[in-house]
């Protein structure tokens, strides 16, 4: 079940007119142009386009890992650095990025030793977390001795583990086989429900993000930008029967119009 | 936070002041040499000595601020000038307190004395590099090559040599150089079996690794073209052994001139660098000796710099 | 090849064949072309030993091979007599055992402080850019001048300067295993995915925790990589080191003494010890590497 949600509800993630311009050698690149988007709290919102669409950019602009260079970005109430110092979002990336010398609890314990969390709660915290990815039994292995898979699945229980107020994930799945990143698609989605976050989620797979997500923001390249935004209407819970709905083909295709619209 | 504010104090100084800062710290430095050359070495050395330190400060500024940016200048300037002015503060430093020579002799006097014994430091020179050092590299390297060729060749050679390849290259030159000068003379044939013993450890070590770092996608790729061995040598495993043997060739090459001059501790006919450091430390004629070590220093960088441009244009056929 | 099953559990490196055999045949072979090695090697100086009149004991070259005082390479009998003389008792100061352990100690002592100045500059040299741009090129260059060129000159210096006995030579040592081990830190400290440091600043880490939680684990095994390399370099440096200084113990020493006195003998067991002294050392460092990153899959 989604957060219920009303108009009232003030925006988590606010882009106003945001732009970003890396310096290249031979000039500018225009990474994203003049973007406008309302996050609400609780939402799971799927950003997709092709490579150089500027998505990951854009994930990049509100977890304060870089500056715009244009516009404005209130994330959680206040600028992306204040969300950041306030910790309130776990990043996911596209590797796992776990550190190879910690064990699975350690990484998962990682930011709480970063944050000081006192001693006595951060290994009960980081067992629960792995508990929810169904990684309890592997708690003294070392990332080496996991598949990929598992990998990225302890690098999502670490981003939850000081309980942000978003996840952010960009690519999370992208280097997965199809068999098990519709595995991970499912258990995300139960996490997203049992924990209630809002998810800002970067795929370039048209059904992962009709499959999650309960807004789709299509973007393009050259330069970056917002060429639509499609509201998912299929019912919560889903499940695998969920990629046999018609609407979800309708949804699909209504994405692929748009990305083609953006190409030509 | 603290980097950034650093930072945004350093930057109205940034742009242009790095190479004027670097010429007053030289100047400087030159000019506290030059005064105290000019008399016999001062009753109170401290005050030189907070010049100097000043000194250093300023060029240490300038040496920061020389280093922003990306120009060719930001790179060799900051490098160039430390060195330059570490030699200048030593001169000072030494002259005030008018350290003995046959302590520390001060740059200029090791200049002299390197341009005073030029020819004796080159025939040093000519039988630690050329006698010594580079005949064994390449017979250490020839050897190796065909050890290496062999052992991938037949595997129980590989595993059987391997091994002991591996332990041996841990061993002190040092132990095996009295055993070697005993056995082979005082000559410098012995140091050149010196060398090529401790040059055949790496060079069979990595050629062997190198030899079968070969893609097996690649291998089968060659023999899905049912090519004979000998083409998939040239064609796969040579090329990609290559890399392997040339990490191998640029580390023995400074191996090579040093081992060749620890071997002369040990016993010569009178002849080379390490000969020359050794008796020369015995009579406290130190200058002399950092004559020597420049020499062998410049043989050593040149040498390695030699054997790095060879991979890099052998690599780029490749 | 030979496909008998094997447990699944068995790690993937106890599935190949082992190397002891082919090792144990060589060590054969070796024993084997000793003997015909030694005889040549010696029969010489034996005919020249008999030539010029001296009543060795024995009628021909060959047979007095094995007999002569100062072989080039000594007989079996010879080696035998030569170790027990020179390892029997293990600890006393003459023997080659506990001159060993000196210069084992040493060179260790100095390897672990190479180890703390490496970390300091190797962490200035990721630090400051500036810093970076002034010396490294230097550093670089300095691995390949013949550092232990200056050893005797450095061991007289501190001479000099009233510093004695094991400190000199562990100074030494450790002046000969820094340059590669701040090299190798500074290559580790650098070591971390930029993800992994992305992340750390999703968690506003601070500097410090950056540096203690992601630069150093990363960078421990670029130290022991270093660590190996240096550890032969620095066993050279203690022993160069004790040959040029007035020194008591130490393997450096047992050489000079036995250098001067011609004792080819005591120089083959010196040399067997120095040799297994450095093997002693690597093996140390690894056994260390192993248990310190005990995270890492097995080779």
């Amino acid at each position: 079940m989604t957060a219920p949600r009303s108009p009232s509800d003030t925006p988590i993630v606010s882009v106003r007119d945001l732009s970003m311009i890396f310096p290249t050698p031979g000039g500018q690149t225009v990474a994203l142009q003049d973007a406008n988007l309302q996050i609400m709290p609780g939402e799971f919102i799927s950003l997709i386009g092709p490579s150089g669409c500027g998505k990951t950019t854009l994930l990049r602009l509100m977890a304060d890992l870089i500056q715009p260079t244009g516009g404005e970005l209130l994330v959680n109430g206040g600028t992306p650095r204040k969300a950041r110092e306030n910790r309130a979002y776990g990043y996911v990336f596209q590797a796992p990025a776990l550190m190879e010398w910690r064990n699975v609890l350690n990484n998962v314990k990682l930011p709480l030793d970063v944050m000081n969390t006192p001693k006595a709660q951060r290994d009960s915290r980081a067992r629960e977390m792995l508990k929810l990815v169904g990684l309890e039994k592997f708690e003294r292995s070392y990332p080496w001795q996991l598949s990929g898979g598992m990998q990225q699945r302890v690098s999502i229980a670490r981003a939850l583990a000081f309980d942000p107020a978003m996840l952010f994930m960009d690519e999370p799945f992208g280097a997965l086989d199809e068999i098990t990143r519709e595995n991970l698609n499912l258990e995300l989605l139960r996490l997203w429900r049992e924990t209630g976050k809002t998810v800002v989620f970067v795929t370039h797979s048209i059904s992962e993000a009709v499959f999650l997500s309960t807004r789709v923001v299509v973007m393009t390249a050259r330069p970056g930008k917002i060429e639509g935004i499609v509201d998912i209407g299929l019912p919560h819970p889903r499940s695998d029967d969920s990629r046999e709905d018609p609407r979800f083909f309708e949804y699909a295709t209504q994405i692929r119009e748009l990305l083609k619209k953006g190409h030509s | 936070m603290t980097q950034k504010n650093v930072q945004a104090a350093a930057l109205p100084l940034r742009s242009g002041f790095g190479l004027p800062l670097l010429l007053i710290a030289a100047l400087g430095l030159l000019g506290l040499s030059v005064l105290l050359a000019g008399q016999t070495a001062p009753a109170v050395a401290w005050p030189w000595l907070v010049g100097v330190v000043a000194l250093l400060l300023v060029g240490a500024v300038g040496i920061r601020q020389s280093a922003q940016g990306e120009t060719p200048l930001a790179r060799i300037l900051p490098a160039a000038a430390t060195l330059i002015l570490a030699i200048l503060a030593a001169e000072a430093v030494l002259r005030a307190y008018a350290v003995p020579t046959g302590l520390i002799p001060t740059p200029s006097k090791v200049a002299q004395s390197l341009w005073a014994a030029r020819n004796v430091l080159l025939l040093d020179a000519y039988y630690t590099f050329v006698l010594e050092a580079l005949l064994g590299f390449v017979v250490g390297t020839l050897a190796g090559l065909g050890l290496a060729l062999l052992a991938v060749r037949f595997r129980m050679l590989e595993r059987g040599v391997l091994p002991y390849a591996a332990l041996l290259s841990s061993v002190p030159i040092v132990a095996l150089a009295p055993v070697i000068i005993k056995a082979a003379g005082l000559g410098w044939p012995s140091k050149t079996i010196i060398v090529a013993i401790t040059v055949l450890f790496p060079v069979v070590i990595n050629a062997v690794r190198g030899l079968q770092s070969a893609q097996p996608m690649h291998l089968d790729l060659m023999h899905s073209y049912a090519a004979s061995p000998a083409q998939t040598f040239r064609e796969v495993r040579w090329p990609s052994a290559l890399p392997f043997i040339f990490t191998a060739l640029r580390v023995s090459s400074t191996l090579a001139l040093i081992n060749a001059i620890v071997a002369e501790f040990f016993g010569t006919e009178g002849h080379g660098l390490g000969f020359r450091i050794q008796i020369e430390v015995g009579r406290f004629g130190l200058d002399i000796v950092w004559a020597a070590i420049v020499v062998a220093s410049v043989i050593g960088i040149s040498f390695y710099l030699l054997i790095s441009a060879l991979e890099r244009y052998v690599l780029r056929r490749n | 090849m030979t496909t008998a099953p094997t447990p699944t559990t068995l790690p993937r490196a106890a599935r190949r064949p082992s190397n002891l055999f082919p090792m144990l045949g060589v060590a054969l072979a070796a024993l084997v072309l000793y003997w015909p090695l030694m005889l040549w090697a010696n029969s010489g100086q034996a005919a020249r030993s008999l030539a010029s009149g001296a009543d060795l004991g024995c009628k021909t070259a060959l047979a007095c091979a094995t007999q002569l005082r100062n072989p080039v390479i000594p007989a079996p009998g010879q080696f035998a007599s030569g170790f027990t003389s020179l390892s029997v008792p293990p600890l006393a100061p003459t023997s080659a055992p506990y001159n060993a352990l000196v210069t084992g100690g040493e060179t260790l002592l100095g390897l672990a402080l190479a180890s703390v100045l490496g970390l300091v500059l190797a962490t200035l040299l990721v630090r400051s850019r500036s810093f970076e741009r002034a010396t490294l090129p230097w550093l670089v260059a300095s691995q390949t001048v013949p550092i232990v060129a200056l050893a005797p000159m450095l061991a007289v210096l501190l001479g000099q300067y009233g510093v004695q006995g094991f400190l000199p030579k562990a100074i030494i040592a450790a002046y000969i295993a820094f340059f590669p081990i701040a090299i190798g830190m500074a290559q580790g400290l650098r070591s971390p995915d930029p993800l992994q440091l992305d992340l750390m600043r999703t968690y506003r880490a601070s500097p410090a925790q950056v540096f203690g939680l992601l630069q150093v684990p990363a960078s421990l095994p670029y130290l022991f990589t270093s660590l190996k390399v240096a550890a032969t370099a620095a066993l050279v440096g203690s022993i160069v080191a004790e040959i040029s200084t007035i020194s008591f113990s130490g393997l450096g020493k047992m050489l000079a003494e036995n250098s001067r006195a011609s004792d080819t003998v005591a120089l083959w067991v010196i040399m067997i010890y120095g040799a297994a002294l450095g093997i002693v050392l690597v093996a140390l460092i690894g056994g260390l590497e192993r248990l310190v990153t005990r995270w890492r899959p097995p080779a």
